[in-house]
């Protein structure tokens, strides 16, 4: 019996304070601690010593637990927007989720992005709302804000007893009972008649659960109706609800003060899903990659997921869910991408950055193997099967800036250090400028890459010197051209010839297609990838800027070759010449990066912050306005967003915050791309 | 078919959208009908219509969110792609939407003073200026003779093309002199446009879609004098888009 949950929201809401408390109750720590404690140990799964100085979550962590016989496998994700990567690939692999939300900030920017995660996942969740002890905490309007804010059916499966620092307990609506957490650590749980005072509000939140769940139930109704509804009968509408994605149930506490975690663990158990309950989708590769649907049974053949990668002391480990069958330490499996059999040597569980040797691992079960060779996304079957999980959505970096190593120690560390993150992270990546040798790492945000920098500062002692931090322009063409370009070369020895004629073309959201149409041997078969590989390499340098084109098809219909002077080189030169003759008349043009922005902030400043987007080139697509708060969402150009934080934070008090993730390229107008070109150029030399 | 010919050929031209040279820019208008029968998707192709014309718009939308009301102008403009096979699709949405500004409130939090209070940070700080407004959920059952007053003050002040979508209910039979049902029937002087939309049960003209049902755009009052009201403006039933029979 298993449940794989994540835990996500909002940063800073408490996530890894939760697990850490989770951990403690199901008792696979003895000891707590804080995020950001006194004691200076930091929370359990926050194990990157970055994480432990920063307070936030930068990996996800996996660990796993046991409550009332199930085993709970649950990762920790980040909260911050451009770690989005880390929770997409958790969603990935769960069954359901816990959406944590703070009593006082409600549905946030951030948790608006993850709950569209979820949804694109249709990942089943619960609402954990936290924080009730802190000032100001009203779990009632929170639960308001995520039915109007974010569509779902929420419904409380419990009350609070007293709010901010009175908060004592919580009242269970399901079996009308007052919860107490007593002991050192909230660990004894003392039940008791709901108070007095609480007994009106009480009646009025168990009808509105009952009628939520009654939806789900015909059984449950026809209790209701005979006046005998049961807590189990409850459960289940509950559970049927929550897992059809009809209903949210949501439970309050705070997992700081110990208050409301043990009940929140038992609803894991009663209303989110087993591997079972899900439906879990492959590809079939031998039948044109129809969908099929997993058995999620033990005794079939294996079908896994490597959705993370992770280059640690031990050599490289693979985070695998098992979605049919069972992974057995000594298996040979094959990986669907490569083809590539290989043999399962250790197969661990893992806790933080902790781990228990298993001998095998069962449908639905999340574990880490050791040894394989893989990327991130890769699917793992039993040797005959040719099945692969549907591929992951993962966003393109769209800021880069320049490392420099300081001496040829820092060199060689820098370049372990990259090719480790390279690997963990596809939303991170790097290369070597020609034009001016240094390396260039990119990725989703200004976090992003710092972290990567102290990361590769602290782990590896690489020296580096940063630059600023870079927009990740791109070119592309806005017409059709013809080429038609002979490269013929004489200079003693054998010559070179070879004549490329066709077309160039725009085409949308593909950066590169190669169409061949040439008939009658025009030119020579083996002399076609050579063409191809030609434009490929000119494709790397833009022709005004030297930024890497994107949105390009070329079509190659003529060409004429010789028999003893036209070779691979000759091909690939003639190539090179015709992309050169075609881009020039094809009206080729700069893009930039265009972030989707969404400010929150209280509606008394709307106005003050279409301002501060109008000024940065952006364009207010719209605005949403509730309860005295509004959301503005806007495009804006990703070069206009640098110290945006600083001047939202004057302009409202610090009441006003926002989160930015990558919409689309576009051109970037004229006025502006010649400084742009010359900025550029400026760097080359 | 390029974008200047479907402008003209738009069934749209009958109500007069400032087509032709004969500019009508203060104009407050209303869709009145019973649910369901298509309000949102005519205040939608009167907006792309302003739209692909170059003209700013304010889409102000109350009890919907955003997503919803972007995926309606979606809709909207591939089902107009298609039906006129516009050239130039993708680049020319692009461009269209970016002249476009959703506003979305929920029913308890609006009022229109508020609206106009937005409207003033959009035109005050010259972030956006827009030359329509397409008003669609406004409860009239609620609302108050005054503040759809000064709403028509604001229009004729800043020059702008409004149009309300109002629903009326089967069961209330008032309605004014000209036939505006309740609960518009009180205010319809305000209005210089009313078009009512009511199912006709009859057959489609040949080769339009349906099931016998035909949704017929009715223009009960138009003092802009440039509305031809001869000719006959329906919706298919299917797509929602506006025909001409």
């Amino acid at each position: 019996m298993v449940r794989n949950i994540g835990i996500s929201a909002h940063i800073d809401s408490g996530k890894t304070t939760l697990t850490e408390r989770i951990l403690y109750y199901t008792k696979r720590i003895h000891a707590m601690h804080e995020v950001r404690g006194k004691d200076g140990v930091g929370a359990t799964m926050d194990s990157m010593e970055l994480e432990k100085e920063r307070g936030i979550t930068i990996q996800s962590a996996a660990t796993y637990c046991t409550w009332k016989e199930h085993d709970i496998n649950i990762i920790d994700t980040p909260g911050h927007v451009d770690f989005t990567i880390e929770v997409e690939r958790a969603l990935r692999v769960l069954d359901s989720a816990i959406l944590i939300l703070c009593s006082v900030g409600g549905v946030q920017s951030q948790t608006i992005t993850v709950n569209r995660q979820m949804t694109r996942y249709g990942v089943p969740r619960i609402a954990f709302v936290n924080k009730c002890d802190r000032t100001g905490a009203n779990p009632y309007r929170v639960i308001d804000q995520i039915r109007n804010k974010l569509g779902l059916n929420a419904v409380l499966l419990q009350i609070p007893i007293g709010l901010e620092e009175n908060l004592k307990g919580v009242v269970d609506l399901i079996t009308m009972k007052a919860l107490y957490f007593d002991g050192h650590m909230g660990e004894v749980i003392r039940e008791e008649d709901i108070p007095d005072h609480l007994r009106e509000e009480a009646d009025a939140r168990r009808e509105e659960l009952i009628d939520a769940a009654t939806m789900f139930s015909d059984e449950l109704t026809e209790a209701v109706l005979e006046g005998t509804p049961t807590p189990d009968m409850i459960r289940d509408a509950v559970r049927t609800g929550t897992i059809s994605l009809g209903l949210v149930p949501a439970l309050v506490g705070s997992a700081y003060k110990n208050k409301g975690i043990q009940p929140l663990l038992n609803a894991l158990i009663d209303y989110l899903a087993a591997p079972g309950d899900i439906e879990n989708k492959a590809l079939n590769l031998n039948n044109n990659e129809e969908e099929i649907t997993l058995s999620s049974n033990a005794g079939d053949p294996l079908v896994s997921l490597a959705f993370k990668i992770e280059d640690g002391r031990y050599g490289q480990l693979t985070y695998v869910r098992v979605y049919s069958g069972t992974l057995r330490k000594g298996d040979t499996i094959i990986n669907s991408r490569t083809g590539r059999k290989c043999k399962v040597g250790r197969l661990v569980h893992m806790h933080s950055d902790e781990m228990k040797e298993i001998l095998e691992a069962r449908a639905g079960d999340i574990v880490a193997l050791f040894g394989i060779d893989c990327s991130s996304g890769d699917t793992f079957t039993s040797l005959g099967l040719s099945i692969s999980m549907t591929s992951m959505h993962v966003p393109v970096p769209v800021i880069s800036l320049a490392v420099v190593p300081v001496d040829n120690k820092a060199q060689v560390n820098l370049s372990k250090a990259l090719r480790r993150f390279t690997r963990e992270d596809p939303t991170f990546r790097s290369h070597i400028d020609s034009e001016t040798n240094e390396t260039i790492i990119s990725g989703m945000g200004e976090l992003h890459l710092e972290v990567y920098i102290e990361r590769m500062k602290r782990e590896y002692d690489a020296k580096i010197e940063v630059g600023a931090p870079q927009v990740a322009y791109r070119e592309t063409i806005t017409r059709r051209a013809e080429f038609n370009y002979i490269h013929k070369k004489q200079t003693g020895g054998s010559g070179q010839f070879g004549r490329v004629a066709g077309f160039i073309e725009p085409l949308e959201d593909v950066e590169y297609e190669f169409v061949d149409k040439i008939v009658g041997g025009a030119i020579p078969r083996e002399f076609i990838p050579s063409c191809d590989k030609g434009f490929k390499k000119c494709l790397k340098k833009g022709p005004i800027a030297g930024f890497p084109m994107t949105g390009v098809r070329i079509v190659i219909n003529d060409g004429s070759s010789h028999s003893v002077d036209s070779s691979d080189m000759a091909f690939q030169n003639a190539a090179a010449g015709a992309y050169k003759e075609g881009v020039g008349k094809a009206g080729p043009a700069l893009l930039e990066p265009i972030m989707k922005v969404a400010v929150e902030g209280p509606s008394e400043f709307q106005g003050g912050i279409m301002g501060s987007l109008n000024q940065r080139r952006g364009l207010i697509v719209g605005t949403l306005e509730q309860d005295d708060y509004t959301v503005v969402e806007s495009e804006v150009p990703l070069s206009n967003m640098f110290g945006y934080s600083t001047v939202l934070r004057s302009l409202t008090q610090g009441k006003a915050e926002f989160t930015m993730e990558f919409a689309a390229y576009r051109q970037v107008p004229s006025g502006l791309a010649d400084d742009v070109i010359k900025e550029a150029k400026k760097r080359r030399k | 078919m390029v974008i200047e010919d479907f402008l003209q050929k738009n069934p749209l031209r009958v109500l007069n959208l400032d087509a032709d040279g004969k500019v009508v820019d203060r104009r407050m208008g209303l869709v009145i009908a019973r649910a369901g029968l298509g309000k949102t998707s005519i205040l939608v192709q009167i907006a792309l219509d302003s739209l692909l014309r170059g003209k700013r718009i304010v889409h102000v939308s109350i009890g919907q969110n955003l997503d919803k009301t972007k995926a309606r102008y979606d809709d909207i403009y591939n089902n107009t792609v298609k039906a006129y096979n516009l050239e130039n699709a993708a680049a020319l949405r692009d461009e269209t939407m970016r002249n476009r500004i959703i506003m979305t409130f929920n029913e308890s939090g609006f009022n229109v003073p508020m609206l106009q209070e937005r409207l003033n940070d959009l035109i005050d700080q010259d972030i956006f200026r827009p030359a329509g407004l397409v008003f669609d959920g406004y409860d009239f059952t609620l609302a108050e003779k005054e503040d759809l007053i000064g709403m028509r003050k604001l229009v004729k002040k800043i020059g702008l093309n409004v149009w309300f979508s109002a629903v009326c209910h089967r069961n209330d039979p008032r309605e004014s002199k000209v036939g505006v049902p309740a609960p518009c029937h009180e205010v319809e002087d305000l209005f210089d446009t009313i078009i009512l939309l009511q199912a006709e049960s009859r057959e489609p003209a040949a080769g339009r879609s349906g099931n016998g049902k035909v949704i017929e755009l009715n223009i009960l009052k138009d003092t802009t004098g440039g509305t031809d009201s001869s000719r006959i403006l329906n919706l298919d039933p299917a797509t929602l888009m506006i025909i001409r029979e």
